[in-house]
């Protein structure tokens, strides 16, 4: 039990920093058929939005919203220059988000230097869990990722918008014909997904050093988890993320992390090779 | 309400499968639209929607043109397409599914008993996953979710495919009594001439991308070889 349950609690940790991640990935694929390879940037613009407002003096706590924010209105500006135009091409937004990520990376560089840098944490306090000793912080990102993850479900499936969304995720020509304007919901869901990129990037920020390749480390696992889990469904990220995060924190706790990786690709080769659909696909059978 | 002028459209760039339609349809106007196979009998339907960008030619709905306009912004003129195949949403319970009809067009509310008091079935059903109906019930919703949204023009396409006959006749009634209390247009594509007996006064056939020849249904019904010749039974 005393060598289960930190690995337990990891295995939550990293299954709700992958949650993070994915929810806002698997809104934009789901929805537009977007594979976004400029989220891992959404991610480091809400991280270096944390860096930039604590040496402001801003409290930790308000820099989430506003690294939220600012995550939303890059993706916003990002719709409106580029992905506007190119939407009904997909296989050109990868190649279109794909360039965007090389820039706003870039610029992240020229802007802040290569070198990583450090946000002071909020809580760093351990804390007592049934026992044993946990970062605090570390629980506090559990609990964020469910918040999160709740207001987002709760939008997705009790709201006018989020019935829309849905709709226009599962026949796009239909909820057009019922007079929803897609397009307007293509920009509030690609801002969304940066917003939800943003806001994760700024959660990450102190457990991690800011530097211009952080996000890279989660959008890889973060595709995955939305891949096996099943992009057709919203609910398919929290699947995914489940399976993922808890099969390389348990496979890394026995073998090394190199190993994990291997376990972990197999096991989502296998899953994708049964379950095109993912996870969510088993509900609809 | 609806006119049509040398439409000309295609899956595709340069594929005309419809080459120069000319349809007029005034307000109460009860249209069917028959022809076989491949006619482009969904395209036109489609095209009008605003789902397919035509090449040539003009579509004017209650005095507006509409050529390559949004398929949203058709309906949010009045224009409601209940599609061949249904196309519910499947996932969607049968409440969420007749709230899409109204969370796209500002100003309605959700009046849910007046389509309840014609598809009573929706109302037992409401809560139910809309993808477990029957193909019968299916069709009611799409037909009720197209109707909630208060339109002034029904355009149908194929209502009675893949539905039992009795269900059938009980559908074509139904929405015959619909568009009288509503006096509400409709244009109907089909190929089941009970339903379009039923529910149509005139019929308009479409052969090879071009409408060549209108009759009231009346005389349609007196005289069988018309269909026989204009759609080669």
């Amino acid at each position: 039990m005393s060598g289960f349950l930190p690995l337990a609690l990891d295995a939550l940790n990293y299954t709700s920093v992958l949650l993070l991640v994915s929810i806002g990935l698997v809104i934009v694929f789901g929805m537009m058929q977007v594979i976004n390879l400029a989220h891992g940037e959404f991610f480091l613009v809400g991280a270096y939005a944390v860096l930039v407002l604590q040496g402001l003096g801003v409290p930790f706590w308000l820099t989430l919203p506003l690294a939220f924010a600012a995550g939303g209105l890059l993706g916003l500006v990002c719709d409106a220059a580029i992905l506007r135009f190119i939407y009904h091409r997909p296989a050109d937004t990868i190649l279109a988000t794909w360039g965007l990520s090389l820039a706003i990376r870039q610029a992240i560089v020229i802007i802040f230097g290569p070198s990583s840098q450090q946000v002071v944490a909020p809580l760093t306090e351990p804390v007592n869990v049934f026992g044993i000793s946990y970062s605090s912080y570390r629980l506090a990102i559990i609990a964020i990722a469910i918040a999160v993850a709740a207001v987002v479900f709760a939008v997705l499936y009790k709201t006018a918008f989020g019935l829309a969304a849905r709709a226009a995720m599962a026949n796009r020509p239909m909820a057009q014909c019922l007079g929803i304007n897609t397009r307007r919901l293509d920009r509030v869901t690609f801002s969304l997904g940066a917003a939800l990129a943003g806001f994760s990037g700024a959660v990450m920020a102190p457990l991690m050093s800011v530097d211009p390749q952080m996000g890279m480390g989660f959008v890889l696992p973060a595709f995955l988890s939305i891949l096996v889990g099943g992009v057709g469904s919203p609910a398919g990220a929290i699947w995914g993320s489940v399976v993922i995060g808890g099969s390389t924190t348990a496979a890394a706790s026995i073998w090394t992390p190199v190993i994990a990786q291997i376990i972990v690709f197999s096991l989502s080769i296998a899953i994708i090779r049964f379950l095109p659909a993912g996870l969510s696909g088993l509900r609809r059978k | 309400m609806l006119e049509i002028e040398g439409l000309i459209s295609g899956y595709g760039k340069g594929a005309s499968v419809l080459k120069g339609i000319d349809l007029k349809a005034a307000k109460g106007d009860r249209l069917a639209i028959m022809g076989r196979n491949g006619m482009g009998k969904t395209l036109l339907a489609k095209t009008i929607m605003g789902l397919v960008r035509p090449s040539a030619g003009k579509v004017k709905f209650d005095g507006i043109d509409i050529t390559g306009q949004h398929a949203h912004s058709v309906s949010n003129m009045g224009m409601a397409y209940v599609p061949q195949g249904r196309e519910i949403f499947g996932d969607f319970t049968v409440l969420e599914n007749l709230r899409m009809g109204v969370i796209g067009k500002p100003g309605l509310t959700l009046d849910l008993d007046r389509i309840y008091g014609w598809f009573p079935i929706l109302k037992e059903r409401e809560r139910q996953r809309a993808g477990t109906m029957s193909g019968g019930q299916m069709q009611q919703l799409a037909i009720g979710r197209a109707l909630i949204g208060r339109p002034k023009l029904l355009l149908l396409d194929e209502p009675s495919e893949g539905i039992q006959p009795s269900i059938v006749h009980e559908i074509a009634e139904k929405l015959r009594m619909i568009c009288a209390e509503e006096g509400l247009t409709v244009i109907v594509i089909e190929q089941n001439f009970d339903m379009v007996e039923i529910l149509a006064e005139r019929v308009a056939f479409i052969e090879n991308g071009k409408i060549t020849g209108e009759v009231p249904v009346v005389q349609l019904a007196a005289d069988p070889d018309l269909i026989t010749r204009h759609m080669g039974l």
